[in-house]
């Protein structure tokens, strides 16, 4: 016998008087008034840099911060406006990474990248910049999730810079992922 | 990992002997996180999302063998390997397999408290791997080759001048170093030991049955890049680890971040569905190991299986008096503080655990911590008494609870005792009893007056202002 086959069956064997607790009924999403104004608060809260931005003012505004960087790494998913006029480097390499985020949720602050965009890209540069989509923005977790009609290879969610207070309690940023995370809100 | 559990009092006794620092530290650290959640709690009705929590998880633990099959299904329909682990044995084959077929050379490890019950470190040191742990903390305490001593922060009895000692001697960094020099020269060491491992390790904290999802929580980011980058990832998983629904996450996710560190969410979760597709980046290979090890003996136990719900989040040890003490290191198996008293006694055996269940006051600060409800209180009961029933417990012991009843029963015999012993000069450093407790501990000094008279002085007092 198998370990699978005996593991399954002392399950069974344990649960076999077990009175069968119910499940609660899923969950149901409550809008939010405004989770624009409160994703951007919590980002903040949590280390990160968040603004509203017009789509017309992606150009100038990614003119002003290619000032302060040698080159990008690129999501695959980044549409060509949102690209920055920068020479494009491996995400090894690379001091910035740009991407595109499937959504995300202002109740914990968080944005919602797709494995199909790659993964380097979001981890390995010191800075991360992560352009979502306004209506993109949802109150709850639970609503994010909701609204993929599938979910990627791997999901993940970024809640602000990479941060440990392993060493002395003291809070360190940008320990393995990305120090610095700024995400803009396309209106 | 092999337990030394039974060593517990003596090994706490030790510890705050030989290691005094390690006491501040971890009150230091558990308080902080104990804050925290407080905070955070209070700012979500949380008595809900307990009960939910805690309905969800008995559930699917009362649904167990259907959940782990729809699990597996799903998983093997997006490409993932499962295998069923009872214990490190198979576990460990599983590794064999795949360190010989890719060749692995170096793995990269993400902080999971099931690959410590496993061995599974030292069983790939000895196929020759080089295994990096790459969370700080229990990056650290890897250095130091200890265990880890917290569920979320492996490194908390450490002082930052012992951090800043070990890397001094270890990279040459001054003494005076910063926390961020310091990380930063583990950043380095890691990064590069990313970008070449062949191999990448994980526990998991939730599998989700309806989608074959694994999930996973931090906030340093070495998680997401030990799934993402090596081309083989392997994770570990109890059983327990279930969850029904996808939805069931936009609960737990947050709860759990929540208990343990007072978050809305942790930094980073990942949510891993498999391995990447063509073109894709990420590891050509993903494999499941569903892990036993006890589970299945502690879901057929008719008290003992409440502590299946755990989310390993550590609230209960940041809440817990007694663990703040001596952090996780005397009590001498994976799981420390609370839930590893009645956790652990569970997953080994009652003998060996023996005194773990002794470890605690009983105020119950533990219960009121816990993300879904597991009552260690009536659990570390339930555990002594069967102690006591299976003669685990000391003859001394027997004998003085017989005495102590004895004397309880009898006003006459109560208050001669109590006489006595605040009117003898108390003979401590004759009694090794007595002397156990003051080692670490300000002397024991009776009150000048019994309780009862307190008592009576006191509604006296109260009589006479009415």
């Amino acid at each position: 016998m198998d370990a699978r086959t005996r593991i399954l069956s002392r399950v069974k064997r344990a649960l076999k008087d077990r009175p069968k607790a119910e499940l609660p009924g899923p969950l149901h999403p409550v809008p939010l008034p405004d989770p624009l104004e409160l994703f951007l608060r919590r980002l903040e809260e949590n280390g990160g840099e968040g603004r509203l931005m017009r789509r017309e003012e992606v150009r100038s505004f990614l003119e002003a911060l290619a000032q302060g960087f040698s080159g990008a790494a690129l999501g695959r998913t980044l549409p060509l406006d949102l690209r920055p006029p920068l020479p494009e480097l491996p995400p090894e390499e690379a001091p910035l990474g740009v991407s595109y985020a499937l959504f995300a949720v202002a109740e914990t602050g968080s944005v919602a990248l797709s494995s199909e965009e790659g993964r380097k890209v979001h981890l390995l540069p010191p800075t991360h910049l992560v352009f979502v989509e306004a209506d993109r923005v949802f109150g709850t977790l639970l609503e994010g999730l909701l609204s993929l009609e599938a979910l990627p290879t791997a999901l993940g969610l970024h809640s602000g810079p990479s941060k440990s207070a392993d060493i002395g309690q003291v809070m360190v940023k940008g320990v393995h992922g990305p120090g610095r995370l700024l995400v803009a809100v396309l209106t | 990992m092999r337990a030394k559990a039974r060593f517990y009092p003596k090994e706490a006794a030790r510890l705050l002997k030989e290691r005094p620092g390690v006491r501040e530290a971890v009150t230091g650290a558990t308080l902080h996180f104990e804050r925290n959640r407080l905070r955070a709690y209070a700012e979500v009705p949380i008595e809900e999302w307990r009960e939910r929590a805690k309905a969800v998880k008995d559930h699917v633990l009362s649904h167990l063998d259907r959940y782990l099959e729809e699990a597996e299904r799903r998983l093997l329909e997006k490409g993932v390997r499962v295998h069923w682990a009872e214990g490190p044995e198979e576990a460990h084959q599983v590794l064999l397999e795949i360190v010989r077929r890719r060749g692995v050379r170096r793995a990269v490890k993400a902080k999971s408290m099931l690959t410590e019950e496993l061995g599974v470190n030292p069983f790939l040191e000895s196929l020759g791997v080089e295994v990096f742990e790459t969370d700080l903390g229990e990056y650290l305490i890897q250095l130091l080759k200890e265990p880890p001593s917290h569920i979320v922060g492996p490194a908390i009895h450490l002082s930052l001048e012992e951090i800043r000692r070990l890397f001094h001697e270890r990279f040459g960094t001054p003494l005076e170093a910063s926390p961020e020099a310091l990380a930063g020269v583990a950043r380095k060491v890691l990064r590069e030991a990313f970008l070449t491992a062949d191999l990448g390790i994980s526990g998991a904290n939730f599998l989700v049955a309806e989608t074959g999802t694994l999930a996973l929580m931090e906030n340093e980011g070495n998680i997401r890049l030990s799934t993402s980058l090596p081309r083989v990832h392997v994770a570990f998983v109890g059983l327990e680890k279930l969850l029904p629904r996808l939805s069931d996450l936009a609960l737990f996710l947050p709860l759990t971040a929540r208990a343990a560190t007072g978050q809305r969410l942790s930094t980073y979760v990942s949510l891993i569905g498999g391995p990447a597709k063509e073109g894709e980046e990420g590891p050509e290979e993903v494999h499941v190991v569903l892990v036993d090890h006890g589970r299945t003996a502690l879901l057929a136990d008719p008290e003992a299986w409440e502590t299946l719900r755990c989310l390993r989040c550590g609230a209960c040890l940041n809440a817990c008096p007694v663990y703040r003490q001596t952090g996780g290191h005397p009590y001498g198996y994976v799981y420390s503080g609370p839930i590893g008293a009645v956790l652990d006694p569970g997953l080994l055996s009652l003998e060996e655990a023996y005194p773990l269940p002794y470890a605690s006051t009983l105020c119950g600060a533990c219960l009121e911590a816990c993300p879904v409800k597991i009552p260690i209180p009536r659990l570390l009961l339930t555990w002594r008494h069967r102690a006591v029933a299976e003669g685990l417990a000391p003859g001394w012991e027997k004998a003085a609870m017989a005495a102590f009843r004895k004397v309880m029963e009898s006003p006459a015999l109560y208050r001669l005792f109590s006489k006595a012993l605040r009117g003898l000069p108390l003979p401590q450093d004759l009694l090794p009893l007595l002397r156990a407790w003051t080692e670490g501990r300000g002397a024991l000094r009776p009150s000048p007056k019994p309780f009862h008279e307190l008592w009576r002085e006191m509604e006296e007092d109260r009589g006479r202002q009415n």
